[in-house]
Protein backbone atom coordinates (compact mmCIF):
# COMPACT_ATOMS: atom_id res chain seq x y z
CA UNK A 1 0.00 0.00 0.00
CA UNK A 2 2.81 2.41 0.92
CA UNK A 3 4.68 1.64 -2.30
CA UNK A 4 1.57 2.29 -4.40
CA UNK A 5 0.49 12.54 -9.96
CA UNK A 6 -2.07 13.95 -7.50
CA UNK A 7 0.22 16.88 -6.74
CA UNK A 8 0.77 17.58 -10.44
CA UNK A 9 -3.00 17.48 -11.11
CA UNK A 10 -3.57 20.08 -8.36
CA UNK A 11 -0.81 22.21 -9.89
CA UNK A 12 -2.55 21.98 -13.25
CA UNK A 13 -5.95 22.97 -11.83
CA UNK A 14 -4.49 26.03 -10.08
CA UNK A 15 -2.38 27.06 -13.10
CA UNK A 16 -5.41 26.78 -15.41
CA UNK A 17 -7.47 28.86 -12.99
CA UNK A 18 -4.75 31.50 -12.85
CA UNK A 19 -4.59 31.68 -16.65
CA UNK A 20 -8.37 32.16 -16.73
CA UNK A 21 -8.14 34.91 -14.10
CA UNK A 22 -5.52 36.75 -16.17
CA UNK A 23 -7.54 36.33 -19.38
CA UNK A 24 -10.76 37.52 -17.71
CA UNK A 25 -9.02 40.59 -16.30
CA UNK A 26 -7.56 41.35 -19.75
CA UNK A 27 -10.99 41.05 -21.40
CA UNK A 28 -12.55 43.34 -18.79
CA UNK A 29 -9.65 45.79 -19.01
CA UNK A 30 -8.79 45.68 -15.31
CA UNK A 31 -5.90 44.53 -13.14
CA UNK A 32 -5.83 40.82 -12.33
CA UNK A 33 -5.79 41.74 -8.63
CA UNK B 1 22.78 5.70 9.34
CA UNK B 2 22.82 7.79 12.49
CA UNK B 3 26.25 9.05 11.80
CA UNK B 4 25.68 9.90 8.15
CA UNK B 5 27.26 13.18 7.06
CA UNK B 6 24.73 15.86 6.12
CA UNK B 7 25.27 17.72 2.85
CA UNK B 8 25.45 21.51 3.04
CA UNK B 9 25.01 24.31 0.55
CA UNK B 10 27.77 26.93 0.48
CA UNK B 11 27.20 30.51 1.65
CA UNK B 12 27.35 31.70 -1.96
CA UNK B 13 24.72 29.23 -3.14
CA UNK B 14 22.36 30.05 -0.25
CA UNK B 15 22.74 33.80 -0.80
CA UNK B 16 22.10 33.42 -4.55
CA UNK B 17 18.99 31.29 -3.87
CA UNK B 18 17.64 33.77 -1.31
CA UNK B 19 18.32 36.79 -3.52
CA UNK B 20 16.67 35.02 -6.48
CA UNK B 21 13.65 34.00 -4.38
CA UNK B 22 13.03 37.29 -2.56
CA UNK B 23 14.17 39.37 -5.54
CA UNK B 24 11.71 37.50 -7.77
CA UNK B 25 8.79 37.89 -5.36
CA UNK B 26 9.65 41.57 -4.87
CA UNK B 27 9.62 42.10 -8.65
CA UNK B 28 6.22 40.37 -8.82
CA UNK B 29 4.89 42.70 -6.14
CA UNK B 30 6.19 45.78 -7.98
CA UNK B 31 4.27 44.67 -11.10
CA UNK B 32 0.97 45.06 -9.21
CA UNK B 33 2.04 47.94 -6.95
CA UNK B 34 0.31 51.30 -7.24
CA UNK B 35 1.67 54.69 -6.23
CA UNK B 36 -1.56 55.33 -4.34
CA UNK B 37 -2.71 52.04 -2.83
CA UNK B 38 -6.35 51.57 -1.83
CA UNK B 39 -6.94 50.82 1.88
CA UNK B 40 -9.66 48.22 1.20
CA UNK B 41 -7.60 46.48 -1.49
CA UNK B 42 -4.67 46.46 0.95
CA UNK B 43 -6.88 44.28 3.20
CA UNK B 44 -9.08 42.22 0.86
CA UNK B 45 -8.10 43.01 -2.77
CA UNK B 46 -11.54 44.32 -3.71
CA UNK B 47 -13.60 41.22 -2.73
CA UNK B 48 -13.56 39.71 -6.25
CA UNK B 49 -10.36 37.71 -6.63
CA UNK B 50 -10.59 34.87 -9.18
CA UNK B 51 -10.39 31.11 -8.59
CA UNK B 52 -6.79 30.47 -9.65
CA UNK B 53 -5.23 33.17 -7.49
CA UNK B 54 -7.51 32.43 -4.52
CA UNK B 55 -6.95 28.66 -4.61
CA UNK B 56 -3.19 29.19 -4.93
CA UNK B 57 -3.21 31.67 -2.06
CA UNK B 58 -5.31 29.53 0.30
CA UNK B 59 -3.13 26.49 -0.43
CA UNK B 60 0.15 28.37 -0.02
CA UNK B 61 -1.00 30.09 3.16
CA UNK B 62 -2.08 26.88 4.89
CA UNK B 63 1.09 24.98 3.89
CA UNK B 64 3.90 26.21 6.08
CA UNK B 65 7.24 24.78 7.10
CA UNK B 66 5.98 23.73 10.53
CA UNK B 67 3.09 21.75 9.04
CA UNK B 68 5.50 19.73 6.91
CA UNK B 69 7.88 19.18 9.82
CA UNK B 70 5.04 18.26 12.20
CA UNK B 71 3.51 15.83 9.69
CA UNK B 72 6.87 14.04 9.38
CA UNK B 73 7.18 14.03 13.18
CA UNK B 74 3.74 12.44 13.38
CA UNK B 75 4.80 9.82 10.82
CA UNK B 76 7.97 9.08 12.75
CA UNK B 77 6.13 8.89 16.10
CA UNK B 78 2.88 7.14 15.18
CA UNK B 79 3.84 5.29 11.99
CA UNK B 80 1.89 4.99 8.75
CA UNK B 81 -1.31 6.64 10.03
CA UNK B 82 0.54 9.61 11.58
CA UNK B 83 0.79 11.85 8.48
CA UNK B 84 -2.83 11.06 7.62
CA UNK B 85 -4.03 12.11 11.07
CA UNK B 86 -2.00 15.31 10.73
CA UNK B 87 -2.61 16.22 7.08
CA UNK B 88 -6.20 15.05 6.64
CA UNK B 89 -7.66 16.97 9.58
CA UNK B 90 -5.49 19.98 8.79
CA UNK B 91 -6.93 19.92 5.26
CA UNK B 92 -10.48 19.61 6.58
CA UNK B 93 -9.95 22.87 8.49
CA UNK B 94 -10.10 24.53 5.07
CA UNK B 95 -13.03 22.45 3.83
CA UNK B 96 -15.32 22.79 6.85
CA UNK B 97 -15.08 26.57 7.03
CA UNK B 98 -16.38 27.23 3.53
CA UNK B 99 -20.12 26.68 4.22
CA UNK B 100 -19.83 29.14 7.11
CA UNK B 101 -17.77 31.41 4.87
CA UNK B 102 -20.63 31.62 2.39
CA UNK B 103 -23.00 32.65 5.19
CA UNK B 104 -20.50 35.20 6.51
CA UNK B 105 -20.11 36.70 3.02
CA UNK B 106 -23.90 36.82 2.61
CA UNK B 107 -24.37 38.91 5.76
CA UNK B 108 -21.14 40.96 5.42
CA UNK B 109 -20.12 41.00 1.74
CA UNK B 110 -17.53 43.76 2.10
CA UNK B 111 -16.08 43.19 5.55
CA UNK B 112 -12.33 42.85 6.09
CA UNK B 113 -12.04 40.80 9.29
CA UNK B 114 -14.29 38.46 11.27
CA UNK B 115 -13.79 40.64 14.32
CA UNK B 116 -15.13 43.63 12.38
CA UNK B 117 -18.31 41.63 11.70
CA UNK B 118 -18.53 40.66 15.39
CA UNK B 119 -18.42 44.37 16.24
CA UNK B 120 -21.30 45.00 13.85
CA UNK B 121 -23.22 42.04 15.30
CA UNK B 122 -22.54 42.45 19.01
CA UNK B 123 -20.22 45.28 19.98
CA UNK B 124 -16.80 45.87 21.39
CA UNK B 125 -16.10 42.97 23.77
CA UNK B 126 -16.89 40.24 21.22
CA UNK B 127 -14.81 42.06 18.61
CA UNK B 128 -11.81 42.39 20.92
CA UNK B 129 -11.95 38.74 22.01
CA UNK B 130 -11.89 37.53 18.42
CA UNK B 131 -9.36 40.13 17.23
CA UNK B 132 -7.13 39.39 20.22
CA UNK B 133 -7.12 35.66 19.52
CA UNK B 134 -6.44 36.35 15.82
CA UNK B 135 -3.46 38.57 16.69
CA UNK B 136 -1.96 36.02 19.10
CA UNK B 137 -2.31 33.25 16.50
CA UNK B 138 -0.76 35.30 13.70
CA UNK B 139 2.18 36.52 15.81
CA UNK B 140 2.95 32.93 16.89
CA UNK B 141 2.68 31.74 13.29
CA UNK B 142 4.93 34.58 12.06
CA UNK B 143 7.52 33.80 14.73
CA UNK B 144 7.34 30.10 13.88
CA UNK B 145 8.01 30.75 10.20
CA UNK B 146 10.99 32.95 10.98
CA UNK B 147 12.36 30.25 13.31
CA UNK B 148 11.91 27.62 10.59
CA UNK B 149 13.76 29.86 8.13
CA UNK B 150 16.62 30.52 10.53
CA UNK B 151 16.90 26.84 11.43
CA UNK B 152 16.92 25.74 7.78
CA UNK B 153 19.52 28.30 6.72
CA UNK B 154 21.79 27.46 9.66
CA UNK B 155 21.38 23.72 8.98
CA UNK B 156 22.16 23.85 5.27
CA UNK B 157 24.77 26.63 5.21
CA UNK B 158 27.50 28.18 7.39
CA UNK B 159 25.20 31.15 8.14
CA UNK B 160 23.94 31.43 11.74
CA UNK B 161 20.35 30.96 12.96
CA UNK B 162 19.78 34.67 13.64
CA UNK B 163 21.31 35.68 10.29
CA UNK B 164 18.79 33.33 8.67
CA UNK B 165 15.89 34.74 10.70
CA UNK B 166 16.77 38.33 9.74
CA UNK B 167 17.18 37.47 6.03
CA UNK B 168 13.78 35.72 5.91
CA UNK B 169 12.03 38.48 7.90
CA UNK B 170 13.53 41.20 5.73
CA UNK B 171 12.72 39.34 2.51
CA UNK B 172 9.05 38.80 3.42
CA UNK B 173 8.60 42.38 4.64
CA UNK B 174 10.25 43.73 1.47
CA UNK B 175 7.65 42.35 -0.92
CA UNK B 176 4.57 42.60 1.35
CA UNK B 177 4.92 46.07 2.83
CA UNK B 178 3.71 48.29 -0.02
CA UNK B 179 0.72 46.43 -1.47
CA UNK B 180 -0.27 44.29 1.53
CA UNK B 181 -2.77 41.50 0.89
CA UNK B 182 -2.62 42.07 -2.89
CA UNK B 183 1.11 41.34 -2.90
CA UNK B 184 0.59 38.38 -0.58
CA UNK B 185 -1.95 36.59 -2.79
CA UNK B 186 -0.21 37.43 -6.07
CA UNK B 187 3.15 36.05 -4.92
CA UNK B 188 1.36 33.05 -3.39
CA UNK B 189 0.63 31.80 -6.90
CA UNK B 190 4.32 31.65 -7.84
CA UNK B 191 5.22 30.23 -4.44
CA UNK B 192 2.63 27.43 -4.55
CA UNK B 193 3.66 26.46 -8.08
CA UNK B 194 7.28 26.25 -6.92
CA UNK B 195 6.32 24.28 -3.79
CA UNK B 196 4.09 21.73 -5.53
CA UNK B 197 6.51 21.30 -8.42
CA UNK B 198 9.41 20.80 -6.04
CA UNK B 199 7.66 18.38 -3.70
CA UNK B 200 6.48 16.17 -6.58
CA UNK B 201 10.15 15.61 -7.45
CA UNK B 202 11.84 15.72 -4.05
CA UNK B 203 9.76 13.20 -2.07
CA UNK B 204 10.02 10.39 -4.67
CA UNK B 205 13.74 11.23 -5.12
CA UNK B 206 14.37 10.75 -1.38
CA UNK B 207 12.37 7.51 -1.36
CA UNK B 208 14.33 6.04 -4.27
CA UNK B 209 17.68 7.28 -2.93
CA UNK B 210 16.83 5.55 0.37
CA UNK B 211 16.35 2.20 -1.36
CA UNK B 212 12.60 2.25 -2.01
CA UNK B 213 10.76 -0.14 -2.24
CA UNK B 214 13.05 -2.69 -0.54
CA UNK B 215 13.53 -0.34 2.45
CA UNK B 216 9.85 -0.85 3.30
CA UNK B 217 10.13 -4.62 3.47
CA UNK B 218 13.59 -4.69 5.07
CA UNK B 219 12.71 -2.14 7.75
CA UNK B 220 9.26 -3.42 8.72
CA UNK B 221 10.68 -4.81 11.97
CA UNK B 222 11.47 -1.25 13.12
CA UNK B 223 7.73 -0.57 13.54
CA UNK B 224 5.52 -1.56 16.45
CA UNK B 225 2.11 -3.09 15.70
CA UNK B 226 0.48 0.32 16.33
CA UNK B 227 2.95 2.11 14.03
CA UNK B 228 2.33 -0.41 11.27
CA UNK B 229 -1.45 -0.01 11.33
CA UNK B 230 -3.50 2.52 9.39
CA UNK B 231 -6.06 2.25 12.22
CA UNK B 232 -3.74 2.93 15.14
CA UNK B 233 -5.73 3.93 18.24
CA UNK B 234 -2.60 5.55 19.67
CA UNK B 235 -2.28 7.80 16.62
CA UNK B 236 -5.99 8.61 16.72
CA UNK B 237 -6.12 9.55 20.41
CA UNK B 238 -2.86 11.54 20.48
CA UNK B 239 -2.79 13.10 17.00
CA UNK B 240 -6.11 12.61 15.21
CA UNK B 241 -8.72 13.37 17.87
CA UNK B 242 -7.16 16.64 19.16
CA UNK B 243 -6.88 17.76 15.55
CA UNK B 244 -10.50 16.88 14.75
CA UNK B 245 -11.48 18.97 17.77
CA UNK B 246 -9.37 21.82 16.41
CA UNK B 247 -10.77 21.71 12.84
CA UNK B 248 -13.30 24.51 13.32
CA UNK B 249 -11.26 26.30 15.98
CA UNK B 250 -8.29 26.93 13.69
CA UNK B 251 -10.58 28.00 10.87
CA UNK B 252 -12.48 30.49 13.05
CA UNK B 253 -9.44 31.71 14.97
CA UNK B 254 -7.27 32.37 11.96
CA UNK B 255 -7.64 35.72 10.20
CA UNK B 256 -5.65 34.46 7.18
CA UNK B 257 -8.60 32.20 6.26
CA UNK B 258 -11.19 34.90 6.95
CA UNK B 259 -9.26 37.35 4.77
CA UNK B 260 -9.44 34.95 1.81
CA UNK B 261 -13.13 34.29 2.45
CA UNK B 262 -13.74 38.03 2.11
CA UNK B 263 -11.38 38.41 -0.88
CA UNK B 264 -12.50 35.63 -3.24
CA UNK B 265 -15.43 36.24 -5.59
CA UNK B 266 -18.46 35.05 -3.64
CA UNK B 267 -19.54 32.39 -6.17
CA UNK B 268 -16.02 30.90 -6.16
CA UNK B 269 -15.73 30.18 -2.43
CA UNK B 270 -16.53 26.47 -2.77
CA UNK B 271 -14.17 25.52 -5.66
CA UNK B 272 -11.41 27.62 -4.10
CA UNK B 273 -11.60 25.96 -0.70
CA UNK B 274 -12.13 22.43 -2.05
CA UNK B 275 -9.03 22.80 -4.26
CA UNK B 276 -6.97 24.16 -1.37
CA UNK B 277 -8.15 21.26 0.83
CA UNK B 278 -6.86 18.69 -1.66
CA UNK B 279 -3.66 20.64 -2.36
CA UNK B 280 -2.80 21.02 1.32
CA UNK B 281 -3.67 17.40 2.17
CA UNK B 282 -1.64 15.98 -0.72
CA UNK B 283 1.43 18.07 0.04
CA UNK B 284 1.49 17.67 3.81
CA UNK B 285 0.65 13.96 3.91
CA UNK B 286 3.24 13.35 1.19
CA UNK B 287 6.01 15.15 3.05
CA UNK B 288 4.90 13.46 6.27
CA UNK B 289 5.66 10.10 4.66
CA UNK B 290 9.35 11.07 4.93
CA UNK B 291 8.91 10.59 8.68
CA UNK B 292 7.46 7.12 8.07
CA UNK B 293 10.42 6.34 5.78
CA UNK B 294 12.85 7.47 8.50
CA UNK B 295 11.08 5.11 10.90
CA UNK B 296 11.45 2.19 8.48
CA UNK B 297 15.13 3.03 7.97
CA UNK B 298 15.82 3.29 11.71
CA UNK B 299 17.11 6.86 11.41
CA UNK B 300 17.53 8.83 14.64
CA UNK B 301 16.50 12.50 14.36
CA UNK B 302 19.35 14.99 14.73
CA UNK B 303 19.70 16.28 18.28
CA UNK B 304 16.83 13.98 19.26
CA UNK B 305 14.39 16.51 17.75
CA UNK B 306 11.95 14.95 15.23
CA UNK B 307 11.36 18.46 13.79
CA UNK B 308 14.78 18.07 12.14
CA UNK B 309 13.70 14.97 10.22
CA UNK B 310 12.59 16.61 6.95
CA UNK B 311 15.72 18.73 6.35
CA UNK B 312 17.82 15.84 7.69
CA UNK B 313 16.33 13.39 5.15
CA UNK B 314 16.82 15.93 2.36
CA UNK B 315 20.43 16.66 3.32
CA UNK B 316 21.18 12.94 3.66
CA UNK B 317 19.68 11.62 0.44
CA UNK B 318 19.42 14.45 -2.11
CA UNK B 319 22.12 15.52 -4.59
CA UNK B 320 23.15 19.22 -4.35
CA UNK B 321 20.84 20.42 -7.15
CA UNK B 322 17.76 18.85 -5.55
CA UNK B 323 18.89 20.03 -2.12
CA UNK B 324 18.80 23.58 -3.53
CA UNK B 325 15.27 22.90 -4.84
CA UNK B 326 14.29 21.59 -1.39
CA UNK B 327 15.72 24.76 0.18
CA UNK B 328 13.59 26.96 -2.10
CA UNK B 329 10.51 24.80 -1.37
CA UNK B 330 10.78 25.33 2.39
CA UNK B 331 11.59 29.03 2.01
CA UNK B 332 8.52 29.34 -0.26
CA UNK B 333 6.31 27.52 2.26
CA UNK B 334 7.33 29.66 5.23
CA UNK B 335 7.35 32.94 3.27
CA UNK B 336 3.87 32.44 1.81
CA UNK B 337 2.48 31.91 5.31
CA UNK B 338 4.52 34.72 6.88
CA UNK B 339 3.31 37.26 4.31
CA UNK B 340 -0.28 36.15 5.02
CA UNK B 341 0.28 36.63 8.75
CA UNK B 342 1.59 40.14 8.12
CA UNK B 343 -1.44 40.93 5.96
CA UNK B 344 -3.78 39.48 8.60
CA UNK B 345 -2.21 41.52 11.39
CA UNK B 346 -2.25 44.72 9.35
CA UNK B 347 -5.93 44.27 8.43
CA UNK B 348 -6.90 43.76 12.08
CA UNK B 349 -5.02 46.90 13.12
CA UNK B 350 -6.45 48.85 10.15
CA UNK B 351 -10.10 47.77 10.35
CA UNK B 352 -10.64 46.80 13.99
CA UNK B 353 -8.26 49.03 15.91
CA UNK B 354 -7.98 52.17 13.77
CA UNK B 355 -11.10 51.96 11.58
CA UNK B 356 -13.63 50.92 14.22
CA UNK B 357 -12.07 52.01 17.50
CA UNK B 358 -9.59 54.90 17.23
CA UNK B 359 -11.01 56.95 14.37
CA UNK B 360 -14.56 55.70 14.82
CA UNK B 361 -17.03 54.56 12.22
CA UNK B 362 -17.24 56.76 9.15
CA UNK B 363 -14.34 58.98 10.20
CA UNK B 364 -11.42 56.74 9.24
CA UNK B 365 -8.97 58.34 6.80
CA UNK B 366 -7.90 55.73 4.20
CA UNK B 367 -4.39 57.20 3.94
CA UNK B 368 -3.88 57.04 7.69
CA UNK B 369 -5.31 53.53 7.57
CA UNK B 370 -2.66 52.48 5.03
CA UNK B 371 0.05 53.98 7.23
CA UNK B 372 -1.32 52.00 10.19
CA UNK B 373 -1.19 48.81 8.11
CA UNK B 374 2.41 49.35 7.03
CA UNK B 375 3.62 50.35 10.49
CA UNK B 376 1.90 47.22 11.86
CA UNK B 377 3.84 45.05 9.41
CA UNK B 378 7.17 46.58 10.43
CA UNK B 379 6.43 46.33 14.17
CA UNK B 380 5.08 42.77 13.87
CA UNK B 381 8.18 41.70 11.95
CA UNK B 382 10.49 43.22 14.56
CA UNK B 383 8.54 41.56 17.40
CA UNK B 384 8.53 38.18 15.65
CA UNK B 385 12.30 38.39 15.07
CA UNK B 386 12.82 39.24 18.75
CA UNK B 387 10.62 36.33 19.88
CA UNK B 388 12.27 34.02 17.34
CA UNK B 389 15.62 34.60 19.05
CA UNK B 390 14.14 32.91 22.15
CA UNK B 391 13.40 29.73 20.12
CA UNK B 392 10.20 28.92 22.00
CA UNK B 393 8.41 25.62 21.44
CA UNK B 394 6.11 26.76 18.66
CA UNK B 395 3.98 23.67 18.17
CA UNK B 396 3.19 23.53 21.89
CA UNK B 397 2.11 27.17 21.72
CA UNK B 398 -0.03 26.53 18.65
CA UNK B 399 -1.73 23.48 20.15
CA UNK B 400 -2.49 25.59 23.21
CA UNK B 401 -3.85 28.51 21.19
CA UNK B 402 -5.82 26.14 18.94
CA UNK B 403 -7.55 24.70 21.98
CA UNK B 404 -8.24 28.20 23.27
CA UNK B 405 -9.88 29.07 19.96
CA UNK B 406 -12.34 26.24 20.63
CA UNK B 407 -13.98 28.54 23.19
CA UNK B 408 -14.89 30.96 20.40
CA UNK B 409 -16.32 28.55 17.83
CA UNK B 410 -19.95 28.16 18.92
CA UNK B 411 -20.50 31.81 19.95
CA UNK B 412 -19.02 33.06 16.66
CA UNK B 413 -20.91 30.63 14.40
CA UNK B 414 -24.20 31.02 16.30
CA UNK B 415 -23.88 34.80 15.96
CA UNK B 416 -24.12 34.50 12.17
CA UNK B 417 -27.27 32.38 12.17
CA UNK B 418 -29.24 32.92 15.39
CA UNK B 419 -30.96 36.24 16.02
CA UNK B 420 -31.15 35.68 19.78
CA UNK B 421 -27.42 35.55 20.60
CA UNK B 422 -26.47 38.58 22.70
CA UNK B 423 -23.13 40.24 23.34
CA UNK B 424 -23.43 39.23 27.00
CA UNK B 425 -24.04 35.56 26.08
CA UNK B 426 -21.10 35.61 23.66
CA UNK B 427 -18.72 37.13 26.20
CA UNK B 428 -19.87 35.00 29.14
CA UNK B 429 -19.64 31.83 27.05
CA UNK B 430 -16.06 32.51 25.99
CA UNK B 431 -14.88 33.61 29.47
CA UNK B 432 -16.52 30.60 31.17
CA UNK B 433 -14.95 28.25 28.62
CA UNK B 434 -11.50 29.71 29.23
CA UNK B 435 -11.99 29.41 32.99
CA UNK B 436 -12.84 25.72 32.57
CA UNK B 437 -10.15 25.05 29.94
CA UNK B 438 -7.05 26.39 31.70
CA UNK B 439 -7.06 24.32 34.94
CA UNK B 440 -7.81 21.09 33.05
CA UNK B 441 -5.23 21.77 30.32
CA UNK B 442 -2.44 22.43 32.83
CA UNK B 443 -3.46 19.87 35.46
CA UNK B 444 -4.20 22.50 38.11
CA UNK B 445 -7.06 20.43 39.54
CA UNK B 446 -6.90 16.70 40.35
CA UNK B 447 -9.18 14.82 37.96
CA UNK B 448 -9.73 11.67 39.94
CA UNK B 449 -13.21 10.92 41.23
CA UNK B 450 -16.14 13.25 40.61
CA UNK B 451 -14.10 16.04 38.95
CA UNK B 452 -12.83 13.60 36.33
CA UNK B 453 -16.36 12.36 35.64
CA UNK B 454 -17.65 15.94 35.27
CA UNK B 455 -14.87 16.69 32.78
CA UNK B 456 -15.67 13.49 30.89
CA UNK B 457 -19.39 14.30 30.69
CA UNK B 458 -18.72 17.84 29.46
CA UNK B 459 -16.07 16.59 27.01
CA UNK B 460 -18.58 14.11 25.56
CA UNK B 461 -21.01 17.01 25.10
CA UNK B 462 -18.08 18.80 23.43
CA UNK B 463 -17.79 15.90 20.97
CA UNK B 464 -21.47 16.37 20.10
CA UNK B 465 -20.92 20.12 19.62
CA UNK B 466 -17.88 19.65 17.34
CA UNK B 467 -19.49 16.98 15.16
CA UNK B 468 -22.84 18.76 15.16
CA UNK B 469 -21.30 22.06 14.02
CA UNK B 470 -19.42 20.28 11.23
CA UNK B 471 -22.69 18.74 10.01
CA UNK B 472 -24.55 22.04 10.45
CA UNK B 473 -22.34 23.84 7.94
CA UNK B 474 -23.19 21.39 5.18
CA UNK B 475 -26.63 19.98 6.06
CA UNK B 476 -28.43 22.47 8.30
CA UNK B 477 -29.79 22.44 11.85
CA UNK B 478 -32.01 19.33 11.81
CA UNK B 479 -29.27 17.00 10.55
CA UNK B 480 -26.75 18.67 12.88
CA UNK B 481 -28.89 17.91 15.94
CA UNK B 482 -29.26 14.25 14.95
CA UNK B 483 -25.54 13.88 14.16
CA UNK B 484 -24.55 15.63 17.40
CA UNK B 485 -26.76 13.38 19.54
CA UNK B 486 -25.56 10.24 17.74
CA UNK B 487 -21.94 11.31 18.31
CA UNK B 488 -22.58 11.81 22.04
CA UNK B 489 -24.32 8.43 22.40
CA UNK B 490 -21.61 6.65 20.39
CA UNK B 491 -18.70 8.27 22.26
CA UNK B 492 -20.08 8.08 25.81
CA UNK B 493 -19.39 4.37 26.52
CA UNK B 494 -15.72 4.78 25.50
CA UNK B 495 -15.13 8.30 26.79
CA UNK B 496 -16.73 8.32 30.24
CA UNK B 497 -14.09 7.45 32.79
CA UNK B 498 -11.20 7.71 30.31
CA UNK B 499 -11.24 10.98 28.38
CA UNK B 500 -9.89 13.16 31.22
CA UNK B 501 -6.60 11.25 31.00
CA UNK B 502 -5.91 13.02 27.67
CA UNK B 503 -5.43 16.61 28.90
CA UNK B 504 -5.08 18.32 25.50
CA UNK B 505 -8.11 16.62 23.99
CA UNK B 506 -10.44 16.76 27.01
CA UNK B 507 -9.65 20.41 27.83
CA UNK B 508 -10.30 21.41 24.22
CA UNK B 509 -13.64 19.56 24.14
CA UNK B 510 -14.46 21.09 27.53
CA UNK B 511 -13.98 24.57 26.05
CA UNK B 512 -16.42 23.75 23.23
CA UNK B 513 -19.02 22.35 25.62
CA UNK B 514 -18.89 25.13 28.22
CA UNK B 515 -18.96 27.99 25.69
CA UNK B 516 -21.88 26.32 23.87
CA UNK B 517 -23.91 25.61 27.01
CA UNK B 518 -23.41 29.08 28.52
CA UNK B 519 -24.01 30.91 25.24
CA UNK B 520 -27.11 28.82 24.47
CA UNK B 521 -28.64 29.03 27.95
CA UNK B 522 -28.13 32.81 28.10
CA UNK B 523 -29.58 33.31 24.62
CA UNK B 524 -32.56 31.04 24.15
CA UNK B 525 -34.83 33.08 26.43
CA UNK B 526 -33.48 36.45 25.30
CA UNK B 527 -35.80 38.96 23.64
CA UNK B 528 -33.14 39.95 21.10
CA UNK B 529 -34.14 39.56 17.45
CA UNK B 530 -31.14 40.87 15.54
CA UNK B 531 -31.65 42.11 11.97
CA UNK B 532 -28.74 40.68 9.97
CA UNK B 533 -29.23 43.35 7.29
CA UNK B 534 -27.66 45.79 9.76
CA UNK B 535 -24.28 44.07 9.37
CA UNK B 536 -24.12 45.08 5.70
CA UNK B 537 -24.68 48.69 6.72
CA UNK B 538 -22.15 48.60 9.55
CA UNK B 539 -19.32 47.02 7.56
CA UNK B 540 -17.99 47.89 4.13
CA UNK B 541 -15.42 49.83 2.17
CA UNK B 542 -13.43 52.49 3.97
CA UNK B 543 -11.91 53.92 0.81
CA UNK B 544 -14.30 54.27 -2.08
CA UNK B 545 -17.79 54.82 -0.76
CA UNK B 546 -18.15 57.92 1.39
CA UNK B 547 -21.92 57.40 1.43
CA UNK B 548 -21.43 53.92 2.90
CA UNK B 549 -19.17 55.39 5.54
CA UNK B 550 -21.91 57.84 6.48
CA UNK B 551 -24.40 54.98 6.81
CA UNK B 552 -21.93 53.20 9.07
CA UNK B 553 -21.57 56.36 11.12
CA UNK B 554 -25.31 56.49 11.59
CA UNK B 555 -25.71 52.86 12.56
CA UNK B 556 -25.83 52.62 16.31
CA UNK B 557 -24.08 49.60 17.71
CA UNK B 558 -25.08 48.46 21.15
CA UNK B 559 -22.18 47.48 23.32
Amino acid sequence: VLSAVTVLVIMGVIARGFAKDVHQAHVEGRDVI
Amino acid sequence: MQGAELAQLGVGVVVVLLVAFYGGTFLMSTRIGKKEEDADAYMTAGNKVGFGISAASMTATWIWASSMYASATSGYTYGVSGPIHYGLWGALMILFIYPFGRRIRAVAPKAHTLAEVMYARHGRSSQLMLAGSNVVGSVISLMSNFIAGGALISLLSPLTFMQGVIIVAGGVLLYTLWSGFRASVMTDFAQVMAMLGAVAVIVPAIFFAAGFPTSFTAGADNLTAQQGSFFSSEAFMNQGAPYIAAVLAYAIGNQTIAQRLFAVREDLIRPTFVTATIGYGAMVIGVGMLGVLALYLGIEPMGGDPNNLVPQMAATFLPPVLLAVFFVMIIGALSSTADSDLSALSSIMMADVYGQTVAGKGKADPRTMLLVGRVTMVVATALAVAFASMRLSILDLLVFVGALWGALVFPVIASFYWKKVTNRAFTAGVVAALAAFLPVRFGLVPLDGVAGLVVDVLAVIGIGVVVGLMAFGFFGLRVAKVVGVVAVVAAAPFALGALHEYATLSSSLLAYAVSTLVCYLMSFRSQESFDFELIKQRTGDFDREPQAAQVRAGAAVSD
